[in-house]
């Protein structure tokens, strides 16, 4: 019944208060299928609540935030059941500290969508392929590099074949010359039509994947452009305040 | 891999200098305790208490099986106390850790109760007051309770703070993957809980045996109370009193020692069972 054009993710007049705190300014916000949207904007600005509000790991006071043009449930299975439909990547990696990579791979595919681990592990093993950590499959993740787990921390949300992709900063916590090893595997995930919403520092990256780019500012979305426009033709005083400072 | 102790994490390899320093403070400790043993013993030998009067009958199978049989019920006790414990602590955990406020707050209450009040007030309470309720209760749960309630809240806040210790990023992406909180705190936050706090679970299981040596007021024959027949049996208070005492050392002993084995399987088991 999904019509050609119903976006996969959709914010509608979102606000988010921390307290008294203003975070998310009345956002509105619409990633299509097959879309990479690229999230920048200086440290504070609200890009990794915006982000944690579509998975509802932050609520929101006002404002809805659709899932295939349905409205994300508050709790119980029906929100877990969402859940598991967007892939979400985060900077700090967050494998599950005590299980081998494999066991991280297969854990909620058995346990949400009920796969035999059989088929879980075979797939599992297919996605780490993917990514290039099969090698890693029966380590615990403190025994990977930084760029392995992350890499390994992607091929764990691919496992539950998600609508889309949620990636809050995946390459700030990791060495220079691991990044280029994950931007890769975004890279690959985007030519293959993952529908992707990604904050990221990385303008090369943003520039070469993104259809679209969002500039975030104190909680407001103040540019969103194509990358092209928005790298060498910004409309903004904030955004060319902000491609200023980087080129610092 | 070798196992972090504790001692890993909080210091660095020492360089020359302390090395030689912590020598010679190792080699005083060392004179000073065996200072402190001859000036024992002596006084022993001063007062006859090397007497064969006071040892013969540990020459007797009766008396070590009347020994082994006291020790055998502090065992049984202390296992079943800590398991009690454990359950009990376990609930108390969970109760503390929901969103709904009554819960919470009754729970709060247990724990702060159970760790303010004395073991010995427990065990006067199922020794006194319990039988007036005509409830009847066999010494050896007179005992066993009491212990377990008085360790539960304990318990309750080592896996607490457990809890606590498992990063929540770890819970959010588990979130993330559409596991639902009650799963994901069994599958992802429980396990890396249990193992942080192995060793404080044991101390406390060390706790529970000694707290059993009050049983001797319930009149249940623990070790302890067994050692007190002996010694008006044979007027020998301090020979049955020093090979008690040496009894409960072992146990303890051993007891460490299993907790570091445990600690050091449950934090290596994951690569081993993989290897295999
Ligand atoms: N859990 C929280 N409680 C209170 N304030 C928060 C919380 N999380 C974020 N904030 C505040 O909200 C603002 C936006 O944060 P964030 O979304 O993390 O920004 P960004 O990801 O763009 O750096 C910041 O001012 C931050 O201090
Ligand atoms: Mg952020």
């Amino acid at each position: 019944m999904i019509q050609k054009d119903t976006p996969i993710i959709e914010l509608k007049n979102v606000n988010k208060f921390f307290g008294n705190l203003h975070v998310l300014k009345d956002i509105s916000l619409q990633v299509h299928k097959g879309e990479v949207v690229v999230i920048i904007g200086p440290s504070g600005s609200g890009k990794s609540t915006l982000c944690r509000t579509i998975n509802r790991l932050e609520t929101i006071n006002s404002g809805e935030i659709l899932i295939e043009g349905v409205q994300i449930p508050e709790e119980g299975k029906e929100l877990a059941a969402l859940r598991s439909q967007i892939g979400m990547v985060f900077q700090s990696f967050n494998l599950f500290a005590h299980m081998s990579i494999l066991d991280n791979m297969t854990l909620a595919p058995v346990d949400v969508l009920k796969m035999k681990r059989k088929d879980a592990r075979a797939e599992a093993m297919r996605l780490l392929e993917r990514v290039g950590v099969a090698d890693q499959a029966n380590k615990v993740p403190s025994q990977l590099s930084g760029g392995q787990q992350q890499r390994a921390a992607i091929a764990r949300a691919l496992a539950m074949h998600p609508k889309a992709m949620l990636f809050d900063e995946p390459t700030s916590a990791l060495d220079p010359e691991m990044i280029g090893e994950v931007l890769n595997v975004m890279t690959e995930l985007a030519a293959e039509g993952m529908t992707m919403l990604i904050v990221t520092h990385e303008m090369n990256f943003a520039r070469r994947v993104a259809n679209r780019v969002i500039l975030m500012d104190g909680g407001c979305i103040v540019e969103e452009s194509e990358p092209d426009t928005f790298f060498s033709d910004p409309q903004t005083d904030r955004a060319k305040l902000f491609l200023n400072s980087l080129n610092k | 891999m070798k196992p972090l102790s504790i001692r890993d994490m909080l210091y660095e390899e020492p360089g020359p200098k302390m090395r030689r320093q912590i020598g010679i403070y190792t080699i005083l400790a060392f004179l000073l305790l065996a200072a402190l043993i001859v000036a024992v013993i002596r006084q022993f030998v001063i007062t006859g208490q090397f007497d064969s009067r006071y040892w013969y009958f540990f020459g007797r199978a009766t008396t070590w099986r009347f020994l082994g049989q006291g020790l055998l019920t502090t065992i049984t006790s202390a296992l079943a106390g800590s398991v009690i414990a454990f359950i009990l602590g376990f609930l108390l955990m969970r109760g503390k850790l929901r969103r709904n406020k009554l819960l919470r707050s009754i729970s709060t209450m247990l724990i702060e109760f159970t760790r303010g009040v004395p073991t010995l007030l427990f065990i006067y309470f199922f020794f006194l007051v319990i039988p007036q309720t005509g409830i009847k209760m066999s010494a050896f749960w007179k005992i066993t309770l009491p212990c377990a309630i008085s360790a539960c809240g304990v318990v309750a806040e080592a896996l607490r703070s457990g809890v606590n210790a498992v990063p929540w990023g770890q819970t959010e992406a588990a979130l993330s993957l559409g596991l639902t909180e009650t799963r994901l705190f069994y599958k992802v936050v429980f396990p890396q809980a249990i193992r942080f706090v192995i060793p404080s679970l044991i101390a406390e299981l060390v706790i529970v045996l000694k707290d059993t040596t009050f049983a001797s007021i319930v009149t249940c024959a623990d070790l302890m109370q067994n050692a007190k027949v002996l010694i008006s049996n044979y007027d020998a208070m301090l020979s049955v009193y020093l090979v008690v005492a040496v009894i409960y050392i072992l146990i303890n002993y051993l007891l460490n020692k299993l907790s570091d084995r445990l600690a050091f399987r449950l934090r290596t088991g994951t690569a081993e069972r993989n290897a295999a």
